[in-house]
Order: structure tokens, then C-alpha cells, then sequence
């Protein structure tokens, strides 16, 4: 059980990595400051520093997080797998949308439906819920695009230039500000190792804990810390494209300039929160960032629809993956039948929309292509009742 | 507490955030500056936009510098 856990967490580190590729890297690749390839495989390599450079983040989450969802009751490897396995199934249905989604919110949810189906409603604080993963998710997109909309509005006053005598314009040279964005969507991308290959370090740290393998109250073993950031640098490499698109173009056209404030913004956002021990999502942040810069410019529209999209998401990120944890959770309590059914239904699930995401990649353009994959969500869907049917069977 | 927490990490995003724009963004003026033919001054500009960048640089490693712990031990 525990070896599965621990493949389950770093199959949702991958997920993580490849999700949230996105965050660092959208905006150059969308004004051509990194070519998509270098940017993944920098982001890679930068996830993988940061992975190693703190893991401060890990050991309050490893005595923390759980205590979060659920106050402090005895958590088992069980849970901590239904908990992943909702986070991971939500992470892929987001992916095959390109919506940028958090991937701590999955994690959340996951775990929170986990516990209350395999330990109870009562183990759930929900005042600790409001005040550790709701208000931030509402401040913290607030406060990145307020910061971003500032920045922009500083870069560009600051950098137009006008003929005092005849009123033209003179050479701006704001294309200087690609050279920049190299520095901060590589900060963006650290920030994103430092802090989100952490909480899985700290779920597998939890887990040995639990398993009774590890002292309680220490931090994650070297070989843990490796496969995370190792984990994270490989999803991040693989790339979400999807999500990409949607954050790079979807929200708003990107000039460097903005870019380069969104980024900075998002960076100094994670790592300042993160330092204060306040529990941010890197994508929440990201995504605020960049409506904020697409505000500050003159004559850009945000395209509000997408926007709401992506919001709606967020909304229904923690009830989703709770469900899907919960039901797994439900799974679980079967026995190792039940666990052994939950893992091969949770493959075949991934590995179904890892087929639907070639089908729908061989037309290619994006219109189609996020039409393609909201068909094959709606398909997806419709096969979980078939889910729920086959763990009613083994019940009976 | 929760509040002040709150606007602890806005104004320390905002603060660090400016303070890094502001500067690349003085470092891209005078960048365009010296970049003028009309100009006679292109050196002065140059290496005020150079020093910009560095500040820029330093304010950034000096940030992450206060993010990792095994400097602040």
C-alpha cells in the first residue's frame, strides 16, 4: 500500500510539473522571448533547483497539511491514496481542458473527501478550510493582478518616450524587456520548484510517518526529496501545451513589457507568501498576474469569457477531486480488492484521456482543439457512472 | 492575524515587484536613450542602464538569498 501511495504521489508531482508548466513559461513563449522548447526544458531544470533548494515548505506540510483538512485526526495510507487519487483525475480533466486549475486546491479537495468519507464529517475543520485554502484562493489572485496591473502601468510610463518639440514618438527599445523576462519566468518557475514539488515531498514524508517507517516530526529523507523534484522536472519538460495556450493567448494578447511585470509579480507573490507560511496557488497567482498586466496596458482587452472559464474552474476544483477522492475513499474501505479496482480504474482513466488528447491534437488548431476536448471530458463523464456501478458490484 | 498576514504578503509582493519593474524599466529607457543617434552622451546613458540591470539583478539574488534557508542559518 505504501509503495503504491508513493507511486500514485509522484505520478501526481508529474501531473503538477506539466500543469503548471504553464505558470512560468506561457507569457515568453507567447512574445517569443524563449523558443516553447528551451522554455520547458529551462523551467525543467529550474523546477529541479528549487525542488532542492527548500524543503521547508515540506516540513510544515507533512505536519501540517493534513491537520488542515482534518483537524489533526489519524490519517493512513488509504486516505492519503484517495485523496491522490481525486487530486491526479482532476488534474488530467483540467489538463485535457486547458484550464489552468491549482493543483494544491486538487490536492485539497481530494484529501478533504477522502477523510470525511473514510473517517467522518466531523473531521473536517471547516473553519481551518476557510481560512487556509478559501480566502487565500480569492486574495491571492487579487493581490498578483493588482501588483501586475501597477507594474504595467509603471513599465510603460516609465518607458514611453516623446518628442518634446514635435510630440512623436521616439525609439522606446521595449523589446528589452524580452531579455527580461528570460530572468523572471525563470524566477517564476523557481518559485514553482520551491514550493509545489514540496507538498509532494511532504505527502510521501506524511505516509512513511504514517506507515510507521519514519520518525514523526522529521524531515523528508534525501531519496524522497530527489524523486519529487525529479518527478516534477520530467512533468514539467513534458509540457502542457494546452494550458499554455489558454494563459499565453487565451486571457489576453501579451506584450513583453507586460510579460515581463506579470512575471515578476507572480514570482515575488509565491516566494513572499510561501516564506510567510501562507498557503498560496501557484496557478491562481499566475493567472492573476496575468489579467492584471493585460489591464494595465491601454488598448488590450481581457477576454473576460475565458476568464470566467477558468474561474468557474477554480470553483469547482476542491467539490470535484473531493467527489472523486471520496469515491475512491469508498473504494477503499472494501479491502485490497476495492484499492486494487480503484488503482486500475484510475490507470485506465488516464490513460483514456491521454488518448483523447492525441485524438484531439491531430487537428491542431485551437478552436477545434478545445472543442475536441471538451467533447471528450463530456465522454469522460459518462463513464464514471460506469465507476460507481462496477464498486456497487463488488459490494454486493 | 489572518488579515495581517494578508497585507504582509501584499505589500511585500508590491514593494519587491515595483522596486524590480521600476528599475528594468530605467534600464530600458536608458537603453533607448543611449540607442538615440541624435544623443552625444550614448556612454553615460549606457552605463546607467548597465547599473540598472545590475541593480536589477542583485535585488533579485538578494530575494532569493532571504528564500532559502540554508543562508539564513
Amino acid at each position: 500500500m505504501v509503495a503504491l501511495v508513493i507511486a500514485l504521489a509522484l505520478f501526481f508531482d508529474f501531473t503538477n510539473g506539466f500543469h503548471d508548466t504553464a505558470n512560468a513559461m506561457a507569457t515568453p513563449i507567447a512574445t517569443g522571448a524563449i523558443k516553447p522548447k528551451t522554455a520547458v526544458a529551462l523551467a525543467a531544470v529550474l523546477n529541479l533547483v528549487g525542488a532542492f533548494l527548500s524543503t521547508e515548505v515540506a516540513k510544515t506540510i507533512s505536519g501540517g497539511l493534513i491537520r488542515e483538512g482534518t483537524d489533526g485526526i489519524h490519517i493512513t495510507p488509504d486516505i492519503i491514496f484517495a485523496g491522490l487519487m481525486g487530486a491526479v483525475l482532476w488534474n488530467m480533466i483540467t489538463w485535457l481542458k486547458g484550464l489552468p486549475s491549482s493543483s494544491s486546491h486538487a490536492l485539497f479537495g481530494g484529501l478533504i473527501g477522502a477523510a470525511i468519507v473514510g473517517i467522518g464529517i466531523h473531521s473536517i475543520n471547516f473553519d481551518t478550510v476557510l481560512i487556509k485554502v478559501i480566502l487565500p484562493a480569492l486574495f491571492a489572485p487579487l493581490i498578483a493582478g493588482g501588483v501586475a496591473y501597477i507594474c504595467t502601468r509603471l513599465a510603460y510610463a516609465l518607458t514611453s518616450r516623446h518628442d518634446p518639440e514635435t510630440g512623436d514618438k521616439l525609439t522606446q527599445k521595449r523589446g528589452g524587456f524580452r531579455t527580461g523576462q528570460i530572468f523572471t519566468s525563470s524566477l517564476v518557475a523557481l518559485a514553482h520548484g520551491t514550493n509545489d514539488a514540496q507538498k509532494t515531498m511532504g505527502i510521501i514524508t506524511l505516509v512513511l510517518i504514517s506507515a510507521g517507517t519514519q520518525s514523526p516530526g522529521s524531515g523528508p529523507q534525501l531519496w524522497v526529496i530527489t524523486a519529487c523534484a525529479l518527478a516534477i522536472a520530467v512533468g514539467t519538460y513534458a509540457g502542457g501545451w494546452r494550458i499554455i495556450r489558454t494563459m499565453g493567448s487565451g486571457l489576453t494578447e501579451v506584450k513583453p513589457a507586460q510579460g515581463f511585470s506579470a512575471e515578476t509579480s507572480t514570482a515575488t507573490a509565491i516566494l513572499a507568501s510561501s516564506h510567510l507560511g501562507f498557503a498560496l496557488s501557484t496557478t491562481q497567482v499566475a493567472s492573476g498576474s496575468v489579467i492584471g498586466s493585460g489591464l494595465g496596458r491601454k488598448g488590450t482587452s481581457v477576454r473576460w469569457g475565458t476568464a470566467g472559464k477558468i474561474a468557474l474552474g477554480w470553483l469547482f476544483t476542491l467539490p470535484a477531486s473531493a467527489i472523486v477522492g471520496a469515491l475512491t475513499a469508498l473504494l477503499v474501505n472494501i479491502g485490497v480488492v476495492g484499492v486494487v479496482i480503484a488503482a486500475v480504474v484510475g490507470t485506465a482513466a488516464v490513460a483514456y484521456m491521454f488518448i483523447a488528447s492525441r485524438k484531439s491534437q491531430v487537428g491542431h488548431h485551437n478552436a477545434v482543439e478545445v472543442d475536441e476536448a471538451g467533447r471528450a471530458v463530456r465522454f469522460r463523464k459518462k463513464k464514471k457512472p460506469g465507476k460507481n456501478n462496477r464498486s456497487e458490484g463488488v459490494q454486493r | 492575524m489572518k488579515w495581517m498576514e494578508v497585507l504582509q504578503v501584499a505589500g511585500v509582493t508590491l514593494v519587491a515587484a515595483v522596486t524590480l519593474v521600476v528599475l528594468y524599466s530605467l534600464g530600458v529607457r536608458l537603453t533607448a536613450i543611449a540607442a538615440d543617434t541624435r544623443q552625444k552622451s550614448t556612454v553615460m546613458a549606457r552605463s546607467l542602464a548597465y547599473a540598472c540591470f545590475a541593480a536589477c539583478a542583485v535585488a533579485v539574488l538578494y530575494g532569493i538569498y532571504l528564500i532559502v534557508p540554508y543562508f539564513g542559518k
